[in-house]
Protein backbone atom coordinates (compact mmCIF):
# COMPACT_ATOMS: atom_id res chain seq x y z
CA UNK A 1 0.00 0.00 0.00
CA UNK A 2 2.63 2.24 0.85
CA UNK A 3 3.94 1.71 -2.99
CA UNK A 4 0.57 2.69 -4.03
CA UNK A 5 0.37 5.96 -2.39
CA UNK A 6 3.83 6.80 -3.62
CA UNK A 7 2.39 5.93 -7.30
CA UNK A 8 -0.71 8.25 -6.66
CA UNK A 9 1.65 11.17 -5.29
CA UNK A 10 3.68 10.87 -8.14
CA UNK A 11 1.16 10.30 -10.58
CA UNK A 12 -0.77 13.27 -9.02
CA UNK A 13 2.13 15.18 -9.39
CA UNK A 14 2.33 14.46 -12.64
CA UNK A 15 -1.17 15.81 -13.25
CA UNK A 16 0.01 18.96 -11.73
CA UNK A 17 2.82 19.35 -13.93
CA UNK A 18 0.65 18.31 -16.83
CA UNK A 19 -1.99 20.62 -16.07
CA UNK A 20 0.36 23.72 -16.73
CA UNK A 21 -0.48 22.96 -20.47
CA UNK A 22 -3.51 23.51 -22.33
CA UNK A 23 -4.67 21.63 -25.61
CA UNK A 24 -4.32 23.95 -28.24
CA UNK A 25 -6.93 23.10 -30.54
CA UNK A 26 -8.73 24.91 -33.51
CA UNK A 27 -9.94 27.93 -32.39
CA UNK A 28 -7.70 28.47 -29.75
CA UNK A 29 -5.69 31.45 -31.67
CA UNK A 30 -8.84 33.14 -32.09
CA UNK A 31 -9.22 32.85 -28.03
CA UNK A 32 -5.71 34.00 -27.48
CA UNK A 33 -6.22 36.72 -29.49
CA UNK A 34 -9.56 37.60 -28.30
CA UNK A 35 -8.01 37.53 -24.28
CA UNK A 36 -5.23 39.84 -25.63
CA UNK A 37 -7.12 42.20 -27.67
CA UNK A 38 -5.59 45.69 -27.62
CA UNK A 39 -2.08 44.66 -25.81
CA UNK A 40 0.97 44.08 -27.12
CA UNK A 41 2.61 40.24 -26.51
CA UNK A 42 4.84 37.91 -27.88
CA UNK A 43 3.32 34.43 -29.35
CA UNK A 44 5.95 31.92 -29.90
CA UNK A 45 5.83 28.33 -31.30
CA UNK A 46 8.57 25.85 -30.18
CA UNK A 47 9.03 22.01 -30.16
CA UNK A 48 11.03 19.51 -27.83
CA UNK A 49 12.43 18.12 -31.10
CA UNK A 50 13.65 21.75 -32.51
CA UNK A 51 17.21 22.21 -31.87
CA UNK A 52 17.28 25.87 -32.39
CA UNK A 53 14.23 27.18 -29.54
CA UNK A 54 16.41 26.49 -26.37
CA UNK A 55 18.33 30.08 -27.64
CA UNK A 56 15.03 31.59 -28.30
CA UNK A 57 13.33 30.72 -25.32
CA UNK A 58 16.19 31.32 -22.57
CA UNK A 59 16.43 35.05 -24.29
CA UNK A 60 12.83 35.24 -24.24
CA UNK A 61 12.75 33.88 -20.48
CA UNK A 62 15.68 36.56 -19.51
CA UNK A 63 13.09 39.35 -20.80
CA UNK A 64 10.03 38.41 -18.69
CA UNK A 65 12.49 38.82 -16.03
CA UNK A 66 13.72 41.69 -16.78
CA UNK A 67 10.17 42.79 -18.07
CA UNK A 68 7.45 41.35 -16.09
CA UNK A 69 4.93 43.62 -17.86
CA UNK A 70 5.94 41.27 -21.21
CA UNK A 71 3.32 38.87 -22.27
CA UNK A 72 4.73 36.20 -23.57
CA UNK A 73 2.61 32.75 -24.88
CA UNK A 74 4.29 29.99 -25.41
CA UNK A 75 2.66 26.79 -27.91
CA UNK A 76 4.40 23.73 -28.18
CA UNK A 77 3.94 22.48 -32.02
CA UNK A 78 4.24 19.01 -30.52
CA UNK A 79 1.34 16.72 -29.24
CA UNK A 80 0.37 16.16 -25.59
CA UNK A 81 2.00 13.04 -25.45
CA UNK A 82 5.36 15.01 -24.92
CA UNK A 83 4.07 17.00 -22.18
CA UNK A 84 5.91 15.50 -19.56
CA UNK A 85 9.12 16.23 -21.70
CA UNK A 86 7.58 19.93 -22.81
CA UNK A 87 7.22 21.20 -18.90
CA UNK A 88 11.17 19.63 -18.30
CA UNK A 89 12.49 21.65 -21.04
CA UNK A 90 10.28 24.52 -20.28
CA UNK A 91 11.73 24.33 -16.51
CA UNK A 92 15.22 24.29 -17.93
CA UNK A 93 15.00 27.38 -20.57
CA UNK A 94 13.38 29.23 -17.45
CA UNK A 95 9.97 30.00 -19.22
CA UNK A 96 8.11 27.02 -17.21
CA UNK A 97 5.12 29.69 -16.11
CA UNK A 98 4.83 30.90 -19.64
CA UNK A 99 4.54 27.25 -21.45
CA UNK A 100 1.01 27.12 -21.50
CA UNK A 101 0.14 25.58 -24.41
CA UNK A 102 0.62 22.39 -26.96
CA UNK A 103 -0.74 21.76 -29.99
CA UNK A 104 -3.21 18.76 -29.72
CA UNK A 105 -4.80 17.89 -33.21
CA UNK A 106 -3.93 14.81 -34.85
CA UNK A 107 -4.14 17.22 -37.95
CA UNK A 108 -1.14 19.81 -37.04
CA UNK A 109 -1.56 21.42 -40.24
CA UNK A 110 -5.21 21.84 -39.75
CA UNK A 111 -3.44 24.06 -36.57
CA UNK A 112 -0.84 25.75 -38.98
CA UNK A 113 -3.65 26.50 -41.45
CA UNK A 114 -5.78 28.54 -39.35
CA UNK A 115 -2.51 30.71 -37.53
CA UNK A 116 -0.67 31.37 -40.58
CA UNK A 117 -1.05 29.80 -44.20
CA UNK A 118 2.27 30.88 -45.14
CA UNK A 119 3.82 29.16 -41.71
CA UNK A 120 5.69 26.18 -43.15
CA UNK A 121 6.33 24.75 -39.90
CA UNK A 122 10.04 26.22 -39.44
CA UNK A 123 10.64 26.56 -35.80
CA UNK A 124 11.09 28.53 -34.04
CA UNK A 125 8.53 30.74 -35.03
CA UNK A 126 7.28 34.19 -33.13
CA UNK A 127 4.72 36.55 -33.91
CA UNK A 128 4.81 39.84 -32.49
CA UNK A 129 1.18 41.33 -31.59
CA UNK A 130 1.30 45.05 -31.60
CA UNK A 131 -1.82 45.70 -29.44
CA UNK A 132 -3.62 47.46 -32.53
CA UNK A 133 -4.74 44.32 -34.74
CA UNK A 134 -1.38 44.09 -36.62
CA UNK A 135 1.25 41.07 -35.94
CA UNK A 136 4.80 40.61 -37.73
CA UNK A 137 5.98 36.76 -37.97
CA UNK A 138 9.78 35.53 -37.62
CA UNK A 139 11.27 32.19 -38.34
CA UNK A 140 14.33 31.60 -36.58
CA UNK A 141 16.00 32.45 -33.61
CA UNK A 142 16.30 36.55 -33.04
CA UNK A 143 18.87 38.24 -31.36
CA UNK A 144 18.92 39.00 -27.94
CA UNK A 145 19.03 42.97 -28.64
CA UNK A 146 16.09 42.74 -31.37
CA UNK A 147 13.85 40.73 -29.18
CA UNK A 148 14.12 43.90 -26.03
CA UNK A 149 13.97 46.54 -28.68
CA UNK A 150 10.38 45.55 -29.37
CA UNK A 151 9.34 44.92 -25.82
CA UNK A 152 11.10 48.98 -24.97
CA UNK A 153 9.37 50.18 -27.75
CA UNK A 154 6.01 48.16 -27.06
CA UNK A 155 5.56 46.79 -23.57
CA UNK A 156 4.66 50.21 -21.21
CA UNK B 1 -0.56 0.59 -13.35
CA UNK B 2 0.48 -3.38 -13.48
CA UNK B 3 -0.97 -5.29 -10.51
CA UNK B 4 -3.04 -2.52 -9.55
CA UNK B 5 -6.81 -3.50 -9.20
CA UNK B 6 -9.53 -1.92 -11.48
CA UNK B 7 -11.00 -0.34 -8.12
CA UNK B 8 -7.59 1.39 -7.43
CA UNK B 9 -7.09 2.17 -10.98
CA UNK B 10 -10.48 4.06 -10.72
CA UNK B 11 -9.58 5.67 -7.47
CA UNK B 12 -6.33 6.55 -9.35
CA UNK B 13 -8.07 8.40 -12.04
CA UNK B 14 -11.00 10.20 -9.77
CA UNK B 15 -7.55 11.33 -8.14
CA UNK B 16 -5.70 12.25 -11.16
CA UNK B 17 -8.97 14.46 -12.47
CA UNK B 18 -9.13 16.82 -9.01
CA UNK B 19 -5.65 16.77 -9.44
CA UNK B 20 -5.53 18.52 -13.09
CA UNK B 21 -8.90 20.72 -11.78
CA UNK B 22 -7.02 22.40 -8.36
CA UNK B 23 -4.03 22.52 -10.70
CA UNK B 24 -5.79 24.69 -13.52
CA UNK B 25 -7.29 26.87 -10.34
CA UNK B 26 -3.89 27.51 -9.41
CA UNK B 27 -2.07 27.96 -12.50
CA UNK B 28 -4.03 30.42 -14.14
CA UNK B 29 -3.07 33.51 -12.92
CA UNK B 30 -2.08 35.01 -16.09
CA UNK B 31 -3.39 37.39 -18.38
CA UNK B 32 -4.90 34.52 -20.79
CA UNK B 33 -8.42 32.76 -18.79
CA UNK B 34 -8.58 29.34 -17.89
CA UNK B 35 -9.78 27.12 -20.53
CA UNK B 36 -12.35 24.53 -18.92
CA UNK B 37 -10.04 21.59 -17.23
CA UNK B 38 -10.31 19.17 -19.97
CA UNK B 39 -12.23 16.17 -19.21
CA UNK B 40 -9.27 13.98 -17.68
CA UNK B 41 -5.86 13.80 -18.62
CA UNK B 42 -5.86 14.52 -22.61
CA UNK B 43 -2.01 14.44 -22.29
CA UNK B 44 -2.64 11.07 -21.00
CA UNK B 45 -4.32 9.73 -23.33
CA UNK B 46 -2.57 11.02 -25.85
CA UNK B 47 0.77 9.18 -24.99
CA UNK B 48 -1.43 6.09 -24.46
CA UNK B 49 -3.08 6.22 -27.89
CA UNK B 50 0.71 7.17 -29.32
CA UNK B 51 1.82 4.02 -27.60
CA UNK B 52 -0.93 1.81 -28.72
CA UNK B 53 -2.16 2.92 -32.22
CA UNK B 54 -0.32 2.37 -35.17
CA UNK B 55 1.85 5.47 -35.94
CA UNK B 56 1.10 7.21 -39.34
CA UNK B 57 4.69 7.31 -40.83
CA UNK B 58 5.32 4.15 -42.70
CA UNK B 59 8.22 2.50 -45.03
CA UNK B 60 7.24 1.07 -48.32
CA UNK B 61 8.91 -0.62 -50.69
CA UNK B 62 8.37 -2.71 -53.51
CA UNK B 63 10.76 -5.91 -54.37
CA UNK B 64 11.95 -7.58 -57.77
CA UNK B 65 8.37 -9.70 -58.11
CA UNK B 66 6.30 -7.00 -57.90
CA UNK B 67 5.43 -7.73 -53.88
CA UNK B 68 4.93 -4.59 -51.66
CA UNK B 69 6.81 -4.72 -48.77
CA UNK B 70 5.70 -2.66 -45.25
CA UNK B 71 7.38 -1.74 -42.32
CA UNK B 72 5.06 0.14 -39.60
CA UNK B 73 5.41 0.99 -35.54
CA UNK B 74 3.05 0.26 -33.65
CA UNK B 75 3.86 1.05 -29.48
CA UNK B 76 7.78 0.45 -29.49
CA UNK B 77 7.96 -2.18 -31.91
CA UNK B 78 7.78 -2.41 -36.18
CA UNK B 79 6.41 -4.67 -38.20
CA UNK B 80 7.01 -5.78 -41.11
CA UNK B 81 4.18 -7.56 -44.22
CA UNK B 82 4.19 -7.82 -47.86
CA UNK B 83 1.59 -8.19 -50.29
CA UNK B 84 0.84 -9.46 -52.99
CA UNK B 85 -1.77 -7.60 -54.68
CA UNK B 86 -0.64 -4.12 -54.23
CA UNK B 87 -1.61 -3.10 -50.79
CA UNK B 88 -5.11 -4.69 -51.10
CA UNK B 89 -4.63 -7.38 -48.74
CA UNK B 90 -1.01 -8.15 -46.36
CA UNK B 91 0.76 -11.21 -44.74
CA UNK B 92 0.64 -11.14 -41.17
CA UNK B 93 3.13 -8.88 -39.31
CA UNK B 94 6.73 -9.91 -38.46
CA UNK B 95 7.82 -8.55 -35.51
CA UNK B 96 11.02 -7.01 -36.48
CA UNK B 97 12.57 -5.96 -32.91
CA UNK B 98 11.50 -8.11 -30.11
CA UNK B 99 13.00 -6.07 -27.62
CA UNK B 100 10.46 -2.94 -27.56
CA UNK B 101 12.48 0.53 -27.83
CA UNK B 102 11.30 4.15 -28.17
CA UNK B 103 11.46 4.17 -31.81
CA UNK B 104 10.93 7.80 -34.06
CA UNK B 105 8.06 7.15 -36.44
CA UNK B 106 6.64 10.80 -37.43
CA UNK B 107 6.86 12.85 -40.82
CA UNK B 108 10.87 13.16 -41.41
CA UNK B 109 12.10 10.27 -38.84
CA UNK B 110 10.83 7.57 -39.94
CA UNK B 111 11.13 3.69 -40.47
CA UNK B 112 13.20 2.60 -43.37
CA UNK B 113 12.95 -0.76 -45.95
CA UNK B 114 14.90 -2.11 -48.49
CA UNK B 115 14.32 -5.38 -50.21
CA UNK B 116 16.99 -7.40 -52.45
CA UNK B 117 16.22 -11.11 -52.83
CA UNK B 118 15.18 -13.18 -49.38
CA UNK B 119 16.91 -9.93 -47.96
CA UNK B 120 14.34 -7.78 -45.98
CA UNK B 121 16.34 -4.76 -44.90
CA UNK B 122 15.20 -2.46 -42.25
CA UNK B 123 16.53 0.44 -40.08
CA UNK B 124 14.86 3.35 -37.69
CA UNK B 125 16.26 5.87 -35.00
CA UNK B 126 15.79 4.77 -31.75
CA UNK B 127 14.32 7.69 -29.39
CA UNK B 128 16.88 8.37 -26.42
CA UNK B 129 15.70 10.51 -23.31
CA UNK B 130 18.08 13.13 -23.90
CA UNK B 131 17.01 16.01 -25.84
CA UNK B 132 17.60 15.46 -29.66
CA UNK B 133 19.57 11.95 -28.90
CA UNK B 134 18.86 9.11 -31.00
CA UNK B 135 20.45 5.36 -31.97
CA UNK B 136 20.40 4.12 -36.06
CA UNK B 137 19.17 0.96 -35.26
CA UNK B 138 19.14 -1.99 -38.41
CA UNK B 139 18.33 -5.34 -38.72
CA UNK B 140 18.34 -7.99 -41.48
CA UNK B 141 15.52 -10.73 -42.67
CA UNK B 142 17.50 -13.23 -44.71
CA UNK B 143 14.38 -15.55 -45.29
CA UNK B 144 12.21 -13.40 -47.14
CA UNK B 145 10.77 -11.83 -43.95
CA UNK B 146 9.91 -14.58 -42.06
CA UNK B 147 12.39 -13.62 -39.05
CA UNK B 148 14.39 -10.74 -38.39
CA UNK B 149 18.12 -10.30 -36.55
CA UNK B 150 18.60 -8.88 -33.39
CA UNK B 151 18.72 -5.34 -33.91
CA UNK B 152 22.08 -3.71 -34.07
CA UNK B 153 23.38 -0.35 -33.19
CA UNK B 154 25.09 1.06 -36.37
CA UNK B 155 26.53 4.64 -34.92
CA UNK B 156 30.45 3.69 -33.19
CA UNK B 157 29.66 6.71 -31.45
CA UNK B 158 27.55 5.59 -28.25
CA UNK B 159 26.96 8.67 -26.58
CA UNK B 160 23.20 9.97 -26.10
CA UNK B 161 24.20 12.95 -28.40
CA UNK B 162 22.44 13.05 -32.04
CA UNK B 163 22.54 10.17 -34.55
CA UNK B 164 19.00 10.67 -36.20
CA UNK B 165 17.33 10.68 -39.44
CA UNK B 166 18.18 7.10 -40.87
CA UNK B 167 18.02 6.89 -44.74
CA UNK B 168 18.88 3.73 -46.57
CA UNK B 169 19.78 2.47 -49.79
CA UNK B 170 19.73 -1.23 -50.31
CA UNK B 171 21.52 -2.94 -53.69
CA UNK B 172 22.98 -6.19 -55.09
CA UNK B 173 25.72 -5.50 -53.62
CA UNK B 174 24.62 -4.86 -49.78
CA UNK B 175 23.44 -2.05 -48.22
CA UNK B 176 24.30 1.49 -46.87
CA UNK B 177 23.13 3.53 -44.51
CA UNK B 178 23.12 7.37 -43.27
CA UNK B 179 22.05 9.32 -40.79
CA UNK B 180 22.46 12.92 -39.50
CA UNK B 181 25.28 12.68 -36.29
CA UNK B 182 26.63 15.41 -34.05
CA UNK B 183 29.80 13.34 -32.72
CA UNK B 184 31.64 16.12 -33.83
CA UNK B 185 30.24 18.96 -32.55
CA UNK B 186 29.61 17.73 -29.11
CA UNK B 187 31.54 19.61 -26.44
CA UNK B 188 32.31 22.33 -29.40
CA UNK B 189 29.85 25.22 -29.55
CA UNK B 190 31.78 26.87 -32.34
CA UNK B 191 31.04 23.85 -34.74
CA UNK B 192 27.72 24.50 -37.07
CA UNK B 193 24.90 21.98 -37.23
CA UNK B 194 25.23 18.28 -37.52
CA UNK B 195 27.49 16.10 -39.65
CA UNK B 196 26.31 13.07 -42.17
CA UNK B 197 27.77 10.25 -41.87
CA UNK B 198 27.27 6.75 -43.61
CA UNK B 199 27.86 2.97 -42.92
CA UNK B 200 27.86 0.54 -45.82
CA UNK B 201 27.54 -3.43 -45.25
CA UNK B 202 28.84 -5.20 -48.40
CA UNK B 203 27.60 -8.70 -46.52
CA UNK B 204 24.31 -8.51 -46.70
CA UNK B 205 23.81 -7.19 -43.29
CA UNK B 206 25.95 -9.26 -41.17
CA UNK B 207 28.46 -6.27 -40.61
CA UNK B 208 29.58 -2.78 -41.29
CA UNK B 209 32.27 -0.82 -42.37
CA UNK B 210 33.48 1.91 -39.66
CA UNK B 211 31.07 4.84 -39.81
CA UNK B 212 32.43 7.52 -42.09
CA UNK B 213 32.03 11.45 -41.80
CA UNK B 214 30.58 12.05 -45.21
CA UNK B 215 30.10 15.82 -44.80
CA UNK B 216 30.42 18.74 -41.71
CA UNK B 217 27.92 21.04 -41.06
CA UNK B 218 24.40 19.77 -41.97
CA UNK B 219 21.24 20.98 -40.55
CA UNK B 220 20.20 18.91 -37.68
CA UNK B 221 16.48 18.16 -39.01
CA UNK B 222 15.72 17.56 -42.31
CA UNK B 223 15.51 14.28 -43.98
CA UNK B 224 17.81 12.91 -46.50
CA UNK B 225 17.60 11.92 -49.70
CA UNK B 226 19.69 9.14 -51.32
CA UNK B 227 19.80 7.26 -54.60
CA UNK B 228 22.20 4.63 -56.80
CA UNK B 229 24.78 6.66 -58.89
CA UNK B 230 24.12 5.32 -62.84
CA UNK B 231 27.08 3.26 -61.77
CA UNK B 232 25.74 2.49 -58.43
CA UNK B 233 27.95 4.18 -56.14
CA UNK B 234 25.52 5.85 -53.37
CA UNK B 235 24.04 9.28 -53.87
CA UNK B 236 23.29 11.38 -50.38
CA UNK B 237 21.01 15.04 -50.49
CA UNK B 238 20.54 16.79 -47.63
CA UNK B 239 19.87 20.07 -46.42
CA UNK B 240 23.15 21.93 -45.51
CA UNK B 241 24.70 24.90 -43.90
CA UNK B 242 26.32 27.16 -45.85
CA UNK B 243 28.60 29.90 -44.31
CA UNK B 244 27.47 30.99 -41.05
CA UNK B 245 23.82 29.50 -41.54
CA UNK B 246 22.43 29.54 -44.69
CA UNK B 247 20.08 26.80 -44.97
CA UNK B 248 20.67 25.13 -48.53
CA UNK B 249 21.19 21.43 -50.40
CA UNK B 250 23.86 19.88 -51.07
CA UNK B 251 24.87 16.47 -52.85
CA UNK B 252 27.60 14.30 -52.50
CA UNK B 253 28.72 10.31 -54.03
CA UNK B 254 30.45 8.52 -50.96
CA UNK B 255 33.45 8.74 -52.95
CA UNK B 256 33.22 12.89 -53.84
CA UNK B 257 32.89 15.92 -52.21
CA UNK B 258 29.71 17.68 -51.72
CA UNK B 259 28.83 20.07 -53.99
CA UNK B 260 26.20 22.68 -53.26
CA UNK B 261 22.57 22.36 -55.57
CA UNK B 262 20.46 25.10 -54.12
CA UNK B 263 21.02 28.63 -53.70
CA UNK B 264 18.28 29.78 -52.32
CA UNK B 265 19.99 31.94 -49.34
CA UNK B 266 17.94 30.71 -46.52
CA UNK B 267 19.42 32.38 -43.85
CA UNK B 268 18.17 31.57 -40.62
CA UNK B 269 18.78 30.21 -37.36
CA UNK B 270 16.07 27.23 -37.37
CA UNK B 271 14.33 23.76 -37.72
CA UNK B 272 12.97 23.72 -41.04
CA UNK B 273 12.22 19.61 -40.49
CA UNK B 274 11.73 20.11 -44.31
CA UNK B 275 14.04 17.73 -46.27
CA UNK B 276 14.26 16.94 -49.96
CA UNK B 277 13.93 14.32 -52.52
CA UNK B 278 16.40 12.69 -54.93
CA UNK B 279 16.42 10.26 -57.94
CA UNK B 280 18.93 9.44 -60.25
CA UNK B 281 17.98 8.25 -64.02
CA UNK B 282 20.39 6.16 -66.46
CA UNK B 283 22.23 8.97 -67.99
CA UNK B 284 23.15 9.90 -64.27
CA UNK B 285 21.30 13.02 -64.49
CA UNK B 286 19.96 14.38 -60.54
CA UNK B 287 16.66 15.01 -60.04
CA UNK B 288 16.04 16.92 -57.12
CA UNK B 289 13.15 18.52 -54.98
CA UNK B 290 13.78 20.75 -52.04
CA UNK B 291 11.49 22.99 -50.17
CA UNK B 292 13.05 26.59 -48.86
CA UNK B 293 11.41 29.01 -46.83
CA UNK B 294 13.73 31.99 -48.57
CA UNK B 295 12.08 35.25 -48.63
CA UNK B 296 12.93 35.95 -52.51
CA UNK B 297 11.20 32.80 -53.58
CA UNK B 298 9.59 30.29 -50.47
CA UNK B 299 8.37 26.85 -51.46
CA UNK B 300 8.81 23.93 -53.68
CA UNK B 301 11.62 23.68 -56.45
CA UNK B 302 12.71 21.06 -58.68
CA UNK B 303 15.62 20.97 -61.31
CA UNK B 304 17.96 18.56 -63.07
CA UNK B 305 21.91 18.35 -62.60
CA UNK B 306 24.02 17.08 -65.83
CA UNK B 307 27.39 17.00 -64.94
CA UNK B 308 28.31 20.45 -64.21
CA UNK B 309 25.14 22.16 -65.83
CA UNK B 310 22.12 23.01 -63.21
CA UNK B 311 18.78 23.71 -64.58
CA UNK B 312 16.71 26.59 -63.55
CA UNK B 313 14.98 25.77 -60.37
CA UNK B 314 11.04 25.35 -60.98
CA UNK B 315 9.07 26.83 -58.57
CA UNK B 316 5.77 24.21 -57.97
CA UNK B 317 3.29 23.82 -55.65
CA UNK B 318 0.33 26.47 -54.18
CA UNK B 319 2.24 28.49 -50.97
CA UNK B 320 -1.30 29.07 -48.86
CA UNK B 321 -1.88 25.11 -48.58
CA UNK B 322 1.34 24.16 -47.34
CA UNK B 323 2.56 22.82 -49.98
CA UNK B 324 5.52 20.10 -48.77
CA UNK B 325 7.50 16.82 -48.95
CA UNK B 326 7.70 16.58 -52.03
CA UNK B 327 8.87 13.15 -53.78
CA UNK B 328 10.37 12.42 -56.84
CA UNK B 329 10.75 9.38 -58.99
CA UNK B 330 12.47 8.70 -62.54
CA UNK B 331 11.38 6.22 -65.36
CA UNK B 332 13.21 5.94 -68.19
CA UNK B 333 12.76 9.98 -69.74
CA UNK B 334 9.47 10.63 -67.00
CA UNK B 335 9.85 12.02 -64.23
CA UNK B 336 6.86 12.28 -61.31
CA UNK B 337 6.64 14.80 -58.47
CA UNK B 338 4.48 14.52 -55.87
CA UNK B 339 3.97 16.36 -52.77
CA UNK B 340 1.35 16.87 -50.41
CA UNK B 341 -1.02 20.35 -49.72
CA UNK B 342 -3.45 21.07 -47.27
CA UNK B 343 -6.68 23.14 -48.50
CA UNK B 344 -8.00 23.94 -44.85
CA UNK B 345 -10.53 20.57 -45.27
CA UNK B 346 -8.80 17.92 -46.88
CA UNK B 347 -5.25 17.09 -47.10
CA UNK B 348 -4.36 16.50 -50.96
CA UNK B 349 -1.49 15.07 -53.22
CA UNK B 350 -0.70 16.50 -55.57
CA UNK B 351 1.32 15.18 -58.69
CA UNK B 352 3.03 16.61 -61.65
CA UNK B 353 4.99 14.73 -64.92
CA UNK B 354 7.25 15.54 -67.28
CA UNK B 355 7.86 13.23 -70.14
CA UNK B 356 10.94 14.59 -71.13
CA UNK B 357 13.45 14.87 -68.26
CA UNK B 358 12.25 17.70 -66.54
CA UNK B 359 12.07 20.06 -69.30
CA UNK B 360 8.05 20.39 -69.65
CA UNK B 361 5.37 19.34 -67.01
CA UNK B 362 1.83 18.76 -67.27
CA UNK B 363 -0.59 21.15 -64.45
CA UNK B 364 -0.61 19.72 -60.73
CA UNK B 365 -3.17 17.96 -60.26
CA UNK B 366 -4.60 15.58 -57.05
CA UNK B 367 -4.54 12.05 -57.07
CA UNK B 368 -5.89 11.45 -53.70
CA UNK B 369 -7.18 13.18 -50.91
CA UNK B 370 -8.53 12.33 -47.43
CA UNK B 371 -10.54 13.99 -44.81
CA UNK B 372 -7.99 13.18 -41.58
CA UNK B 373 -4.19 13.23 -40.79
CA UNK B 374 -1.60 11.47 -43.32
CA UNK B 375 1.29 10.68 -43.55
CA UNK B 376 4.14 12.36 -45.70
CA UNK B 377 3.49 10.98 -49.34
CA UNK B 378 5.92 7.98 -50.76
CA UNK B 379 6.60 7.47 -54.07
CA UNK B 380 7.70 3.78 -55.34
CA UNK B 381 8.20 2.31 -58.59
CA UNK B 382 7.85 -1.37 -59.37
CA UNK B 383 9.03 -2.92 -62.15
CA UNK B 384 9.50 0.51 -64.15
CA UNK B 385 5.65 2.23 -62.90
CA UNK B 386 5.67 4.58 -60.25
CA UNK B 387 3.20 4.35 -57.29
CA UNK B 388 1.92 6.39 -54.71
CA UNK B 389 1.74 4.96 -51.75
CA UNK B 390 -0.06 6.98 -49.08
CA UNK B 391 -0.99 6.04 -45.23
CA UNK B 392 -4.05 7.89 -44.10
CA UNK B 393 -5.72 7.76 -40.57
CA UNK B 394 -9.34 7.67 -42.03
CA UNK B 395 -9.02 6.22 -45.34
CA UNK B 396 -6.02 3.58 -44.66
CA UNK B 397 -3.16 2.76 -46.49
CA UNK B 398 -4.35 4.08 -50.38
CA UNK B 399 -2.05 3.12 -53.39
CA UNK B 400 -2.05 4.69 -56.66
CA UNK B 401 -0.43 3.58 -59.82
CA UNK B 402 0.68 6.47 -62.12
CA UNK B 403 0.10 6.39 -65.01
CA UNK B 404 3.33 7.37 -67.98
Amino acid sequence: MKLFSLLITGLLFAGLAQAEMRPFVSGSLQKIEREQKGKPFILAFWSASCTHCPAELKALGELVRKYPKLELILVAADTPAEVPELEQLAQGYGVASQARWVFADAQPERLRYEIDRRWYGELPRTYFYDGRQQRKGHSGVLPAEQLEQWVVEHVK
Amino acid sequence: MVGISARSTALLAALLLAGTVAAHDHADHGAVDAKPAPKGDYAKVWLEKQQTAPRLAIAAQFDAAGRLWLARVVGQQIFVSHSSDTGKTFSEAVTVNRQPELISADGEARPQIGVVGQRVYVSWTQALPQPFAGHIRFSVSEDGGQSFSDPITINDDSRPITHRFNAMLADARGVTLAWIDKRDGAGNPEYRGAAIYTARSTDGGRSFETNRNLANHSCECCRLGMAADSDGMTVVFWRQIFGKNVRDFALARLDEPLRRVSEDGWEIDACPHHGGALAIDREGGRHIAWFTGAEKSPGLHYRRIDGETMSRPLRFGNLDAQSGHPQVAVVGRNVVLVWREFDGKFNHIRLMLSRDRGQNWSAPSSIARTAGAADDPLLLTDKGTPWLVWNTAVDGLKRSRIAP
